[in-house]
Protein backbone atom coordinates (compact mmCIF):
# COMPACT_ATOMS: atom_id res chain seq x y z
CA UNK A 1 0.00 0.00 0.00
CA UNK A 2 1.23 3.37 -0.77
CA UNK A 3 1.91 5.99 2.16
CA UNK A 4 -1.48 8.14 2.57
CA UNK A 5 -1.42 11.27 1.95
CA UNK A 6 -2.69 12.45 5.44
CA UNK A 7 -1.65 10.01 8.58
CA UNK A 8 -2.83 11.43 12.59
CA UNK A 9 -1.56 9.01 15.29
CA UNK A 10 -1.90 9.32 18.63
CA UNK A 11 -3.42 12.78 18.35
CA UNK A 12 -4.56 14.29 21.76
CA UNK A 13 -5.74 18.23 22.25
CA UNK A 14 -7.07 19.77 25.22
CA UNK A 15 -8.78 23.11 25.77
CA UNK A 16 -7.08 24.51 29.27
CA UNK A 17 -8.17 21.88 31.50
CA UNK A 18 -10.71 19.84 29.36
CA UNK A 19 -9.04 16.97 27.05
CA UNK A 20 -11.44 16.40 23.91
CA UNK A 21 -9.67 14.55 21.70
CA UNK A 22 -8.10 11.03 22.93
CA UNK A 23 -5.53 9.21 20.93
CA UNK A 24 -7.11 9.86 17.40
CA UNK A 25 -5.74 8.38 14.76
CA UNK A 26 -6.73 7.96 10.83
CA UNK A 27 -5.73 8.29 7.39
CA UNK A 28 -6.35 9.48 4.31
CA UNK A 29 -5.21 8.08 1.30
CA UNK A 30 -4.95 10.41 -1.55
CA UNK A 31 -7.72 11.04 -4.23
CA UNK A 32 -10.33 10.07 -2.00
CA UNK A 33 -12.90 11.32 0.27
CA UNK A 34 -12.72 10.62 3.89
CA UNK A 35 -15.43 11.73 6.07
CA UNK A 36 -15.45 12.80 10.14
CA UNK A 37 -19.09 11.54 11.26
CA UNK A 38 -20.12 12.23 14.81
CA UNK A 39 -22.48 13.85 17.33
CA UNK A 40 -21.85 18.28 18.09
CA UNK A 41 -18.96 18.29 20.49
CA UNK A 42 -17.72 15.11 19.39
CA UNK A 43 -14.85 16.53 18.36
CA UNK A 44 -15.02 17.34 14.83
CA UNK A 45 -13.90 20.26 14.74
CA UNK A 46 -10.70 20.23 17.19
CA UNK A 47 -9.50 17.49 14.37
CA UNK A 48 -9.54 19.78 11.67
CA UNK A 49 -8.11 22.75 13.54
CA UNK A 50 -5.22 21.06 14.80
CA UNK A 51 -4.60 19.64 11.32
CA UNK A 52 -5.17 23.10 9.86
CA UNK A 53 -2.69 24.33 13.04
CA UNK A 54 -5.09 26.67 15.02
CA UNK A 55 -5.21 23.93 17.94
CA UNK A 56 -2.33 22.83 19.16
CA UNK A 57 -2.21 18.92 20.18
CA UNK A 58 -0.90 17.98 23.47
CA UNK A 59 0.09 14.85 21.75
CA UNK A 60 0.41 12.76 18.49
CA UNK A 61 1.39 12.92 15.41
CA UNK A 62 0.11 14.93 11.77
CA UNK A 63 1.84 13.43 8.76
CA UNK A 64 1.22 15.14 5.95
CA UNK A 65 3.07 14.11 2.30
CA UNK A 66 5.39 11.96 4.51
CA UNK A 67 6.51 15.26 6.47
CA UNK A 68 5.78 16.01 10.03
CA UNK A 69 3.87 18.88 10.10
CA UNK A 70 3.01 18.66 14.01
CA UNK A 71 4.95 21.93 15.07
CA UNK A 72 4.64 23.55 11.86
CA UNK A 73 2.33 26.81 11.64
CA UNK A 74 -0.71 27.26 10.02
CA UNK A 75 0.87 29.41 7.21
CA UNK A 76 3.47 26.92 6.31
CA UNK A 77 0.45 24.03 6.26
CA UNK A 78 -1.12 26.40 3.46
CA UNK A 79 1.50 26.97 1.66
CA UNK A 80 2.41 23.16 1.63
CA UNK A 81 -1.12 22.32 0.16
CA UNK A 82 -3.49 22.06 3.40
CA UNK A 83 -6.22 23.89 3.57
CA UNK A 84 -9.12 24.05 5.78
CA UNK A 85 -12.27 25.27 4.55
CA UNK A 86 -13.30 26.10 8.16
CA UNK A 87 -16.81 25.58 9.86
CA UNK A 88 -19.01 28.66 10.09
CA UNK A 89 -17.59 29.80 6.81
CA UNK A 90 -15.51 32.61 8.27
CA UNK A 91 -15.50 34.83 5.04
CA UNK A 92 -13.93 37.98 5.50
CA UNK A 93 -17.22 40.03 5.34
CA UNK A 94 -16.21 43.59 5.16
CA UNK A 95 -14.37 42.37 1.68
CA UNK A 96 -15.84 42.06 -1.86
CA UNK A 97 -16.14 38.31 -2.89
CA UNK A 98 -13.45 39.14 -5.02
CA UNK A 99 -11.05 39.70 -2.74
CA UNK A 100 -11.83 37.15 -0.28
CA UNK A 101 -11.16 34.86 -3.52
CA UNK A 102 -7.86 36.51 -3.94
CA UNK A 103 -7.00 36.40 0.17
CA UNK A 104 -7.09 33.12 -0.58
CA UNK A 105 -4.06 32.97 -3.19
CA UNK A 106 -2.20 34.71 -0.56
CA UNK A 107 0.53 31.81 0.13
CA UNK A 108 3.62 32.03 -1.99
CA UNK A 109 3.25 28.75 -3.55
CA UNK A 110 0.07 29.95 -4.43
CA UNK A 111 1.03 33.68 -5.86
CA UNK A 112 1.84 32.34 -9.50
CA UNK A 113 -0.92 31.92 -11.76
CA UNK A 114 -3.43 32.87 -9.23
CA UNK A 115 -5.66 34.99 -11.89
CA UNK A 116 -5.87 31.88 -13.73
CA UNK A 117 -7.33 29.72 -10.70
CA UNK A 118 -9.91 32.88 -10.00
CA UNK A 119 -10.84 32.40 -13.61
CA UNK A 120 -11.66 28.50 -12.48
CA UNK A 121 -12.83 28.86 -9.79
CA UNK A 122 -15.42 31.61 -11.22
CA UNK A 123 -16.38 29.03 -14.13
CA UNK A 124 -17.48 26.83 -10.75
CA UNK A 125 -19.05 29.00 -8.88
CA UNK A 126 -20.69 31.81 -11.53
CA UNK A 127 -23.01 32.70 -8.85
CA UNK A 128 -19.31 34.19 -7.54
CA UNK A 129 -18.87 36.13 -10.68
CA UNK A 130 -21.85 37.74 -10.67
CA UNK A 131 -21.66 39.09 -7.48
CA UNK A 132 -17.52 39.44 -7.68
CA UNK A 133 -17.47 43.27 -6.30
CA UNK A 134 -20.36 42.88 -3.88
CA UNK A 135 -19.36 42.51 0.47
CA UNK A 136 -18.71 38.89 1.68
CA UNK A 137 -20.67 39.99 4.60
CA UNK A 138 -23.66 40.80 2.65
CA UNK A 139 -24.06 37.61 0.88
CA UNK A 140 -26.95 34.78 2.12
CA UNK A 141 -25.24 31.83 3.91
CA UNK A 142 -25.08 29.60 0.93
CA UNK A 143 -23.16 31.72 -1.12
CA UNK A 144 -20.86 32.52 1.76
CA UNK A 145 -20.17 28.36 1.74
CA UNK A 146 -19.47 28.97 -1.73
CA UNK A 147 -17.23 31.87 -1.36
CA UNK A 148 -15.44 29.50 1.32
CA UNK A 149 -14.53 26.89 -1.04
CA UNK A 150 -13.75 28.76 -4.20
CA UNK A 151 -11.27 31.01 -1.41
CA UNK A 152 -9.71 26.96 -0.33
CA UNK A 153 -9.44 26.16 -4.02
CA UNK A 154 -7.29 29.23 -4.40
CA UNK A 155 -4.96 28.14 -2.20
CA UNK A 156 -4.25 24.81 -4.97
CA UNK A 157 -4.75 22.39 -1.90
CA UNK A 158 -3.66 19.06 -2.06
CA UNK A 159 -5.96 18.34 0.65
CA UNK A 160 -9.20 20.10 1.27
CA UNK A 161 -10.21 19.79 4.75
CA UNK A 162 -14.14 20.73 5.06
CA UNK A 163 -15.63 21.09 8.43
CA UNK A 164 -19.54 20.97 8.44
CA UNK A 165 -20.06 22.93 4.94
CA UNK A 166 -23.92 22.52 5.04
CA UNK A 167 -24.29 23.90 8.58
CA UNK A 168 -27.11 26.20 9.23
CA UNK A 169 -28.19 25.82 5.02
CA UNK A 170 -31.46 25.48 3.15
CA UNK A 171 -32.21 21.45 1.94
CA UNK A 172 -31.39 23.36 -1.42
CA UNK A 173 -28.37 24.67 -0.61
CA UNK A 174 -27.28 21.74 1.08
CA UNK A 175 -27.34 19.43 -1.97
CA UNK A 176 -25.96 22.17 -4.00
CA UNK A 177 -22.63 21.86 -1.62
CA UNK A 178 -22.38 18.01 -2.00
CA UNK A 179 -23.06 17.79 -5.59
CA UNK A 180 -19.72 20.30 -5.37
CA UNK A 181 -18.17 17.61 -3.56
CA UNK A 182 -18.57 15.29 -5.45
CA UNK A 183 -17.74 17.42 -8.72
CA UNK A 184 -14.47 18.00 -6.47
CA UNK A 185 -13.54 14.31 -6.04
CA UNK A 186 -14.06 13.75 -9.92
CA UNK A 187 -11.98 16.32 -10.41
CA UNK A 188 -9.25 14.25 -8.32
CA UNK A 189 -9.07 16.19 -5.33
CA UNK A 190 -8.83 14.88 -1.88
CA UNK A 191 -10.65 15.69 0.45
CA UNK A 192 -11.81 15.05 4.62
CA UNK A 193 -15.17 16.45 5.18
CA UNK A 194 -16.16 16.59 8.73
CA UNK A 195 -19.97 16.20 8.84
CA UNK A 196 -23.08 15.93 11.21
CA UNK A 197 -25.12 14.93 7.87
CA UNK A 198 -23.84 11.47 8.22
CA UNK A 199 -26.30 9.67 5.96
CA UNK A 200 -25.34 11.83 2.65
CA UNK A 201 -21.47 11.50 4.03
CA UNK A 202 -21.46 8.26 4.16
CA UNK A 203 -22.88 7.55 0.85
CA UNK A 204 -19.86 9.91 -0.21
CA UNK A 205 -17.18 8.37 1.61
CA UNK A 206 -14.75 5.84 0.47
CA UNK A 207 -13.62 5.50 4.46
CA UNK A 208 -15.24 7.07 7.04
CA UNK A 209 -14.16 7.44 10.94
CA UNK A 210 -17.51 7.57 13.45
CA UNK A 211 -15.82 9.98 16.32
CA UNK A 212 -17.72 9.87 19.52
CA UNK A 213 -15.96 11.91 22.89
CA UNK A 214 -12.97 12.12 21.07
CA UNK A 215 -12.67 9.10 20.37
CA UNK A 216 -12.66 7.19 17.23
CA UNK A 217 -15.46 4.63 17.77
CA UNK A 218 -15.85 2.92 14.58
CA UNK A 219 -14.22 2.98 11.06
CA UNK A 220 -14.11 1.29 7.63
CA UNK A 221 -15.79 1.97 4.60
CA UNK A 222 -18.50 4.18 4.10
CA UNK A 223 -20.85 1.84 2.64
CA UNK A 224 -19.95 -0.57 6.03
CA UNK A 225 -20.19 1.79 8.31
CA UNK A 226 -23.68 2.65 6.29
CA UNK A 227 -24.66 -0.56 7.08
CA UNK A 228 -24.07 -1.09 10.16
CA UNK A 229 -26.99 -1.40 13.25
CA UNK A 230 -25.19 0.84 15.90
CA UNK A 231 -24.26 3.84 13.00
CA UNK A 232 -27.83 3.29 11.63
CA UNK A 233 -29.45 3.37 15.18
CA UNK A 234 -27.73 6.52 16.69
CA UNK A 235 -27.21 8.59 13.92
CA UNK A 236 -29.52 7.68 10.98
CA UNK A 237 -32.71 7.12 12.94
CA UNK A 238 -33.46 3.82 11.50
CA UNK B 1 -17.50 84.99 12.02
CA UNK B 2 -14.57 86.36 9.53
CA UNK B 3 -12.39 84.35 11.54
CA UNK B 4 -14.39 81.05 11.30
CA UNK B 5 -14.58 81.75 7.52
CA UNK B 6 -10.81 82.23 7.57
CA UNK B 7 -7.98 79.83 5.43
CA UNK B 8 -6.10 80.62 8.60
CA UNK B 9 -8.54 78.66 10.77
CA UNK B 10 -8.95 75.70 8.25
CA UNK B 11 -5.31 75.39 8.69
CA UNK B 12 -4.89 75.50 12.30
CA UNK B 13 -7.78 72.43 12.17
CA UNK B 14 -6.13 70.63 9.63
CA UNK B 15 -2.86 70.60 10.92
CA UNK B 16 -4.23 69.42 14.34
CA UNK B 17 -6.93 67.05 12.58
CA UNK B 18 -3.44 65.26 10.91
CA UNK B 19 -2.06 64.64 13.82
CA UNK B 20 -4.59 63.15 15.57
CA UNK B 21 -4.99 61.15 12.96
CA UNK B 22 -1.43 59.54 13.31
CA UNK B 23 -1.26 59.38 16.40
CA UNK B 24 -4.99 56.85 16.15
CA UNK B 25 -3.61 55.51 13.59
CA UNK B 26 -0.51 53.33 15.60
CA UNK B 27 -3.13 52.60 17.87
CA UNK B 28 -5.88 50.91 15.78
CA UNK B 29 -3.20 49.36 13.74
CA UNK B 30 -1.74 47.41 17.32
CA UNK B 31 -5.80 47.34 18.39
CA UNK B 32 -7.25 45.83 14.94
CA UNK B 33 -4.03 43.16 14.80
CA UNK B 34 -3.03 42.35 18.05
CA UNK B 35 -6.28 43.19 20.25
CA UNK B 36 -4.12 44.97 22.68
CA UNK B 37 -5.42 48.39 24.43
CA UNK B 38 -2.34 50.03 24.25
CA UNK B 39 -2.75 52.72 26.80
CA UNK B 40 0.92 53.89 26.76
CA UNK B 41 0.44 54.86 23.22
CA UNK B 42 0.56 58.58 23.99
CA UNK B 43 3.90 57.79 26.16
CA UNK B 44 5.68 57.32 22.73
CA UNK B 45 4.48 60.21 21.43
CA UNK B 46 6.25 61.76 24.56
CA UNK B 47 9.60 59.41 23.92
CA UNK B 48 9.67 60.88 19.79
CA UNK B 49 9.69 64.22 21.05
CA UNK B 50 12.48 64.09 23.58
CA UNK B 51 14.23 62.30 21.08
CA UNK B 52 13.73 64.95 18.62
CA UNK B 53 14.73 67.45 21.54
CA UNK B 54 17.79 65.66 22.60
CA UNK B 55 18.91 65.18 19.23
CA UNK B 56 18.71 69.11 18.17
CA UNK B 57 20.20 70.26 21.38
CA UNK B 58 23.49 68.29 21.87
CA UNK B 59 23.94 67.27 18.54
CA UNK B 60 22.38 69.89 16.28
CA UNK B 61 20.68 67.13 14.54
CA UNK B 62 17.28 68.82 12.71
CA UNK B 63 13.73 66.97 13.63
CA UNK B 64 13.47 65.89 9.95
CA UNK B 65 16.29 63.82 10.80
CA UNK B 66 14.83 62.63 13.84
CA UNK B 67 11.96 61.54 12.59
CA UNK B 68 13.91 58.31 11.20
CA UNK B 69 15.82 58.08 14.52
CA UNK B 70 12.59 58.25 16.63
CA UNK B 71 11.10 55.85 14.18
CA UNK B 72 13.17 53.71 14.57
CA UNK B 73 13.44 53.65 18.61
CA UNK B 74 10.01 53.39 19.00
CA UNK B 75 9.97 50.04 16.09
CA UNK B 76 12.54 49.26 18.40
CA UNK B 77 10.48 49.00 21.48
CA UNK B 78 7.69 48.04 20.05
CA UNK B 79 9.81 44.97 18.82
CA UNK B 80 10.85 44.64 22.34
CA UNK B 81 7.36 44.05 23.80
CA UNK B 82 6.07 42.00 21.04
CA UNK B 83 9.28 39.32 21.96
CA UNK B 84 9.13 40.09 25.30
CA UNK B 85 5.72 39.99 26.38
CA UNK B 86 3.14 38.81 23.71
CA UNK B 87 4.39 36.22 21.53
CA UNK B 88 4.63 33.17 23.63
CA UNK B 89 1.30 34.11 25.21
CA UNK B 90 -0.48 35.59 21.71
CA UNK B 91 0.39 32.01 20.15
CA UNK B 92 -1.71 29.85 23.14
CA UNK B 93 -5.30 30.97 22.18
CA UNK B 94 -6.25 30.46 26.26
CA UNK B 95 -3.48 32.87 27.16
CA UNK B 96 -3.94 35.12 24.24
CA UNK B 97 -7.49 36.05 25.75
CA UNK B 98 -6.27 36.67 29.30
CA UNK B 99 -3.58 39.01 27.57
CA UNK B 100 -6.19 40.87 25.63
CA UNK B 101 -8.16 41.21 28.80
CA UNK B 102 -5.47 42.27 30.39
CA UNK B 103 -3.65 44.52 28.22
CA UNK B 104 -5.33 47.68 29.22
CA UNK B 105 -3.27 47.63 33.27
CA UNK B 106 -0.36 45.79 31.74
CA UNK B 107 -0.16 49.02 29.50
CA UNK B 108 -1.21 51.50 32.13
CA UNK B 109 1.64 50.13 34.15
CA UNK B 110 4.35 50.28 30.97
CA UNK B 111 2.99 53.82 30.68
CA UNK B 112 3.44 54.89 34.68
CA UNK B 113 7.12 53.21 34.77
CA UNK B 114 8.23 55.16 31.15
CA UNK B 115 7.12 58.68 32.38
CA UNK B 116 8.38 58.18 35.75
CA UNK B 117 12.27 57.36 33.67
CA UNK B 118 11.32 60.11 31.57
CA UNK B 119 10.96 62.20 34.69
CA UNK B 120 13.71 61.00 36.76
CA UNK B 121 15.95 60.96 33.59
CA UNK B 122 15.03 64.24 32.18
CA UNK B 123 13.41 65.90 35.12
CA UNK B 124 10.03 67.11 34.99
CA UNK B 125 10.84 70.98 33.17
CA UNK B 126 9.06 71.60 30.33
CA UNK B 127 11.69 71.64 26.90
CA UNK B 128 11.18 72.89 23.50
CA UNK B 129 13.58 74.04 20.74
CA UNK B 130 12.98 76.39 17.89
CA UNK B 131 12.53 74.70 14.52
CA UNK B 132 11.21 76.21 11.00
CA UNK B 133 8.96 78.95 12.81
CA UNK B 134 9.51 81.44 10.05
CA UNK B 135 5.82 82.49 8.68
CA UNK B 136 4.95 81.55 5.33
CA UNK B 137 2.05 83.45 3.86
CA UNK B 138 0.11 82.08 1.54
CA UNK B 139 -3.08 83.12 -0.46
CA UNK B 140 -3.40 85.60 2.79
CA UNK B 141 -2.70 82.33 5.33
CA UNK B 142 0.20 82.71 7.41
CA UNK B 143 1.68 79.04 8.32
CA UNK B 144 4.61 78.35 10.15
CA UNK B 145 6.79 76.00 8.71
CA UNK B 146 6.56 73.45 11.27
CA UNK B 147 3.10 73.27 10.89
CA UNK B 148 3.20 72.76 7.68
CA UNK B 149 5.83 70.09 7.90
CA UNK B 150 3.78 68.52 10.65
CA UNK B 151 0.58 68.80 7.61
CA UNK B 152 2.58 67.21 5.38
CA UNK B 153 3.99 64.42 7.07
CA UNK B 154 1.31 63.43 8.79
CA UNK B 155 -0.97 63.40 6.10
CA UNK B 156 1.52 61.51 4.01
CA UNK B 157 1.70 58.94 6.58
CA UNK B 158 -2.18 58.25 7.01
CA UNK B 159 -3.01 58.44 3.61
CA UNK B 160 0.46 56.53 2.39
CA UNK B 161 -0.90 53.77 5.21
CA UNK B 162 -4.48 53.41 3.77
CA UNK B 163 -3.52 53.11 0.31
CA UNK B 164 -0.77 50.40 1.10
CA UNK B 165 -3.75 48.52 2.85
CA UNK B 166 -6.10 48.75 -0.25
CA UNK B 167 -3.67 48.12 -3.32
CA UNK B 168 -0.44 45.60 -1.28
CA UNK B 169 -0.86 42.16 -0.79
CA UNK B 170 0.57 42.34 2.80
CA UNK B 171 -1.95 45.24 3.37
CA UNK B 172 -4.88 42.57 2.57
CA UNK B 173 -3.26 40.06 5.00
CA UNK B 174 -3.21 42.97 7.79
CA UNK B 175 -6.95 43.62 6.92
CA UNK B 176 -7.79 39.95 7.21
CA UNK B 177 -5.98 40.13 10.31
CA UNK B 178 -8.11 42.68 11.86
CA UNK B 179 -11.19 41.55 10.32
CA UNK B 180 -10.60 37.81 11.37
CA UNK B 181 -7.39 36.18 12.66
CA UNK B 182 -8.34 32.84 12.80
CA UNK B 183 -9.79 33.18 9.12
CA UNK B 184 -6.40 35.30 7.94
CA UNK B 185 -4.61 32.29 9.09
CA UNK B 186 -6.77 29.65 7.47
CA UNK B 187 -6.12 31.33 4.39
CA UNK B 188 -2.61 31.26 5.50
CA UNK B 189 -1.19 35.35 6.40
CA UNK B 190 1.37 34.47 8.30
CA UNK B 191 0.35 36.31 11.47
CA UNK B 192 3.36 36.17 13.61
CA UNK B 193 4.74 38.00 10.72
CA UNK B 194 1.49 40.56 10.22
CA UNK B 195 1.77 41.17 13.91
CA UNK B 196 5.56 41.78 14.59
CA UNK B 197 5.52 44.24 11.33
CA UNK B 198 2.30 45.92 12.79
CA UNK B 199 3.16 46.69 16.64
CA UNK B 200 6.25 47.85 14.98
CA UNK B 201 4.89 49.99 12.68
CA UNK B 202 2.26 51.32 15.01
CA UNK B 203 4.71 51.88 17.66
CA UNK B 204 7.09 54.14 14.83
CA UNK B 205 4.42 56.17 13.75
CA UNK B 206 3.57 57.25 17.33
CA UNK B 207 7.28 58.55 17.77
CA UNK B 208 6.91 60.38 14.39
CA UNK B 209 4.02 61.93 15.63
CA UNK B 210 5.91 62.80 18.98
CA UNK B 211 8.87 64.12 16.63
CA UNK B 212 6.67 66.47 14.97
CA UNK B 213 4.54 67.94 18.37
CA UNK B 214 8.01 68.78 19.41
CA UNK B 215 8.47 71.04 16.99
CA UNK B 216 5.68 73.00 18.31
CA UNK B 217 4.76 72.19 21.64
CA UNK B 218 6.39 72.10 24.97
CA UNK B 219 8.32 69.02 25.41
CA UNK B 220 7.13 66.98 29.76
CA UNK B 221 7.24 63.58 30.64
CA UNK B 222 3.61 63.82 31.21
CA UNK B 223 2.69 65.03 27.72
CA UNK B 224 1.41 61.59 26.58
CA UNK B 225 -1.29 61.18 27.98
CA UNK B 226 -3.83 63.50 26.60
CA UNK B 227 -2.92 62.07 22.98
CA UNK B 228 -3.42 58.35 24.54
CA UNK B 229 -7.26 60.02 24.96
CA UNK B 230 -7.46 61.82 21.69
CA UNK B 231 -6.20 58.34 20.04
CA UNK B 232 -8.98 56.33 22.01
CA UNK B 233 -11.56 59.20 21.24
CA UNK B 234 -10.73 59.18 17.30
CA UNK B 235 -10.50 55.19 16.87
CA UNK B 236 -13.99 55.14 19.08
CA UNK B 237 -15.44 58.01 16.56
CA UNK B 238 -13.91 55.76 13.56
CA UNK B 239 -14.44 52.14 14.81
CA UNK B 240 -11.86 50.10 16.73
CA UNK B 241 -9.62 48.13 14.09
CA UNK B 242 -11.31 50.74 11.13
CA UNK B 243 -7.96 52.27 9.80
CA UNK B 244 -9.39 54.26 7.05
CA UNK B 245 -12.35 55.95 9.00
CA UNK B 246 -9.81 56.14 12.15
CA UNK B 247 -7.90 59.21 9.83
CA UNK B 248 -11.20 60.44 8.95
CA UNK B 249 -12.11 60.26 12.33
CA UNK B 250 -9.22 62.09 13.02
CA UNK B 251 -9.39 64.90 10.99
CA UNK B 252 -12.96 65.27 12.16
CA UNK B 253 -11.93 65.70 15.69
CA UNK B 254 -9.38 68.45 14.50
CA UNK B 255 -11.99 70.19 13.06
CA UNK B 256 -14.75 69.90 16.09
CA UNK B 257 -11.62 70.66 18.10
CA UNK B 258 -10.69 73.84 16.73
CA UNK B 259 -13.70 75.37 15.68
CA UNK B 260 -16.04 74.26 18.70
CA UNK B 261 -13.14 76.41 20.34
CA UNK B 262 -13.70 79.41 18.04
CA UNK B 263 -17.27 79.20 18.65
CA UNK B 264 -17.00 78.82 22.43
CA UNK B 265 -13.73 79.05 24.61
CA UNK B 266 -10.76 76.93 25.35
CA UNK B 267 -12.21 76.09 28.58
CA UNK B 268 -14.51 74.24 26.37
CA UNK B 269 -11.92 71.84 25.02
CA UNK B 270 -12.09 68.64 27.18
CA UNK B 271 -16.00 68.94 26.99
CA UNK B 272 -15.83 68.96 23.35
CA UNK B 273 -13.96 66.35 23.08
CA UNK B 274 -15.63 63.81 25.82
CA UNK B 275 -18.69 64.99 24.65
CA UNK B 276 -18.59 63.71 21.46
CA UNK B 277 -16.91 60.42 22.49
CA UNK B 278 -19.76 59.86 24.92
CA UNK B 279 -22.26 60.79 22.51
CA UNK B 280 -20.47 58.42 20.06
CA UNK B 281 -20.62 55.77 22.27
CA UNK B 282 -24.15 56.38 23.44
CA UNK B 283 -25.70 56.56 19.67
CA UNK B 284 -23.65 54.53 17.33
CA UNK B 285 -21.18 52.39 19.76
CA UNK B 286 -19.56 50.66 16.49
CA UNK B 287 -18.47 53.81 14.86
CA UNK B 288 -19.88 56.88 12.91
CA UNK B 289 -18.19 55.35 10.05
CA UNK B 290 -18.56 51.77 10.18
CA UNK B 291 -20.77 49.80 7.59
CA UNK B 292 -22.77 47.68 8.75
CA UNK B 293 -21.96 44.02 7.56
CA UNK B 294 -23.29 40.39 8.63
CA UNK B 295 -20.15 38.51 10.27
N1 LIG C 1 -12.83 26.98 22.25
C1 LIG C 1 -13.24 26.00 23.07
N2 LIG C 1 -13.04 26.10 24.39
C2 LIG C 1 -13.41 25.10 25.22
N3 LIG C 1 -14.01 23.97 24.84
C3 LIG C 1 -14.24 23.82 23.53
C4 LIG C 1 -13.87 24.81 22.58
N4 LIG C 1 -14.23 24.39 21.34
C5 LIG C 1 -14.79 23.18 21.54
N5 LIG C 1 -14.81 22.83 22.83
C6 LIG C 1 -15.32 21.57 23.38
O1 LIG C 1 -14.61 20.51 22.79
C7 LIG C 1 -15.46 19.45 22.46
C8 LIG C 1 -15.33 19.13 21.00
O2 LIG C 1 -15.85 20.21 20.25
P1 LIG C 1 -15.75 20.31 18.68
O3 LIG C 1 -14.41 19.90 18.25
O4 LIG C 1 -16.21 21.66 18.29
O5 LIG C 1 -16.82 19.21 18.23
P2 LIG C 1 -17.67 19.07 16.91
O6 LIG C 1 -17.02 19.88 15.85
O7 LIG C 1 -17.65 17.62 16.62
O8 LIG C 1 -19.04 19.56 17.20
C9 LIG C 1 -16.85 19.86 22.90
O9 LIG C 1 -17.11 19.29 24.16
C10 LIG C 1 -16.77 21.34 23.01
O10 LIG C 1 -17.62 21.82 24.00
MG1 LIG D 1 -17.81 21.34 14.68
Amino acid sequence: MTTPLLSVSGLRASYGPVQVLFDVDFQVAKGSVTTLIGANGAGKTTIMKSLAGLVAPTDGEIRFEGRDITQVPSHDRVNSGLCLIPEGRLVFPGMSVEQNLRLGAIAPAARAGHNQMLAEVFDRFPRLRERRSQLAGLMSGGEQQMLALGRGLMARPHLILMDEPTLGLAPVMVKQVFETIVELRDAGFTILLAEQNAKVALELADRAYLLENGRVALSGPGAELLASPDVRRAYLGM
Amino acid sequence: MDTLLSGQMLFAALVSGSLYALVALGLNLVYGTLRLLNIAHGDLVMIGAYTAFWMISLFAVPPIISLVVAAALCALLGWAVYVGLFRRMLAKPELAKRVEANSLILFYGISVILQNLAALAFTSTSRGYQYLDTVITWQGVSMTGNRLLTLGIAAAICFGTILFLRFHLFGWGLRAVIQRREAAQVVGVNLNRVQLLTICGGFAVAGVAGVLVSMTEQITPFMGFPFTIVAFVVIIIGGLGNIGAGVLAGFCLGLVETYGIALTSPGYRSILIYGLFVGVLLIRPEGIFTKAVRS
